[in-house]
């Protein structure tokens, strides 16, 4: 073995120590240089094309297909989601931190709180809070999209389920921010903990207090649900509760910002297939399926080896960083004819945007929704604008967040 | 006349929620409480949704459903 291989079995010893609390990060900061977040596409054809998985550093396997998602969100036995997200919680995040027979309770208890008849109903109020948003900005001529829509759409949505006043929103943004984005405050490992840590703790309290005062006095709203579903004949308590309302906040805030901002961002820079939904509005929901494909905001998924084993026939030792690329999968030419082509009337287009198998996102019934009445409700109001000239999109990553989106029409 | 029919099997236990079956084809491919299928493990479809069949079951990410085509008299003497 020579000095090159001790050094790299030494990192990646370091890698897949299970115990270690920066793992996490470390995972997603190798995971943003490998895959560009502006274009991925290209990358994500390059990087996989002398097969897979893709080891970048000793202890992390990558892999970008149809097959090989498969291999990974199909085999939770082998590739656990335990102990994978670590932002300040105390308590693994109830249900995507779970996995197993628990996972499978927690989920039946969830799945009927979004499923999509329900979602259906709150489609009023997205078309509601969408046109504020747009009111707010018509007369402008402009508007920072992501600033003025997509930062504040799901965010106002989330509200309204959870029975929260909307004058809580630069509260939860800040409680969020503090989980999901510490870097943007310090580069700083030990700082970036305490960030989390102090956010977490809010986000615990604030739910605590809201669901004393739901147990006080009950309202129509998902905080009442979650004090009033039972889970093998008991109610949750308390901490799987807060639990739940963590994860919640965690998976379904970024998500739909990056995805809000991603889809409009492809649509302002082309202009025929604005013109298609301006058109005809009946495609809205096939252009959000294909700009969900083609975009992938929540571009990959991540796990741990919970075994020594094999993953496509290469091997994966116990603590090895797992991740599955979404978006590479969603450009698979095995599944996907012409996959660099985005077709609002591709048919069937059997994505991945969601994730897949026991941890298939759980709001994805919402997410669509929102994502189907935003450009709905835009392109009635606002058909013809453009991109501000001159302005270059930057990218967030691992969720794919485009961190402004200047727009520009007459008025 | 005679026809052949399409039968459409469903392996419930593949399913994880998308819902996209539904999506499309909400003449057929009914929905439990919790937003997965609750279609029997296998039903023929009536003519009139053959299309609705085809539509539906080519649309799940799982893979749960397939169409299989039996002809008329298949296990007749």
């Amino acid at each position: 073995m020579g000095l090159a291989d001790a050094g790299d079995r030494q990192k990646g010893e370091q890698m897949t120590d299970w115990n270690d609390p920066e793992w996490f990060a470390r995972t997603f900061q190798v995971w943003d240089e490998t895959f560009d977040a502006r274009r991925p596409q290209p990358d994500y054809v390059s990087v996989f094309a002398a097969g897979e998985p893709v080891r970048p550093i000793p202890g992390m396997s990558i892999v970008g297909s149809r097959m090989g998602v498969d291999a990974v969100a199909l085999h939770a036995d082998q590739f656990t989601a335990s102990g994978v997200i670590e932002m300040g919680n105390v308590r693994p995040l109830i249900p995507i931190s779970i996995d197993g027979p628990e996972h499978a309770v927690y989920r039946r208890l969830l799945e009927p709180l979004f499923a999509p008849t329900k979602m259906d109903a709150l489609v009023p109020l997205m078309v509601a809070r969408m046109n504020e948003l747009i009111d707010e900005v018509v007369d402008d001529g402009r508007c920072d999209y992501v600033a003025s829509i997509a930062a504040r759409f799901p965010s106002y949505i989330f509200l309204g389920m959870l029975g929260m006043p909307l004058g809580d929103f630069d509260d939860l943004v800040d409680m969020k921010d503090g989980i999901m984005h510490p870097h943007r405050t310090t580069s700083d490992p030990v700082e970036i903990v305490q960030i989390q840590a102090a956010a977490a703790q809010r986000i615990y309290d604030y739910y605590d207090a809201a669901l004393d005062d739901r147990s006080r006095s009950p309202k129509d709203d998902l905080l009442t649900e979650l004090l009033h579903v039972g889970i093998d004949g008991r109610s949750l308590v308390r901490e799987e509760a807060l639990d739940i309302c963590f994860n919640l906040m965690m998976a379904g805030l970024d998500t739909v910002t990056g995805a809000l901002g991603c889809c409009m961002a492809y649509v302002a820079q082309h202009p025929e297939h604005r013109r298609q939904i301006v058109d005809d509005p009946s495609i809205v929901p096939d252009a959000v399926e294909e700009l969900m494909r083609w975009e992938s905001p929540v571009n990959g998924i991540f796990r741990r080896a919970a075994t020594d084993g094999e993953l496509l026939g290469c091997p994966v030792r116990r603590g090895d960083a797992v991740n599955a690329t979404l978006g590479a999968a969603n450009i698979d030419p095995i599944e996907f004819p012409d996959p660099f082509t985005v077709d609002f009337s591709r048919r069937p287009n059997r994505h991945l945007a969601f994730g897949k198998g026991m941890h298939r996102c759980l709001g994805s019934h919402l997410a669509r929704r929102q994502l189907r009445v935003a450009l709905a409700e835009w392109h009635a109001r606002i058909p013809e604008y453009e991109m501000v000239p001159g302005q270059t999109l930057v990218y967030g990553s691992p969720t794919r967040m485009v961190e402004h989106l200047e727009l520009q029409w007459a008025v | 006349v005679d026809r052949p029919t399409l039968l459409l099997t469903t392996a419930a236990e593949r399913c994880s929620g998308h819902a996209r079956c539904n999506a499309l084809a909400p003449e057929l491919f009914e929905l439990d409480e919790r937003g997965y299928t609750a279609l029997p493990a296998c039903v023929a479809v009536p003519a009139d949704l053959e299309a609705a069949a085809r539509l539906g079951a080519d649309s799940c990410p799982e893979r749960v459903f397939e169409l299989r085509i039996v002809p008329p008299h298949e296990g007749e003497i």
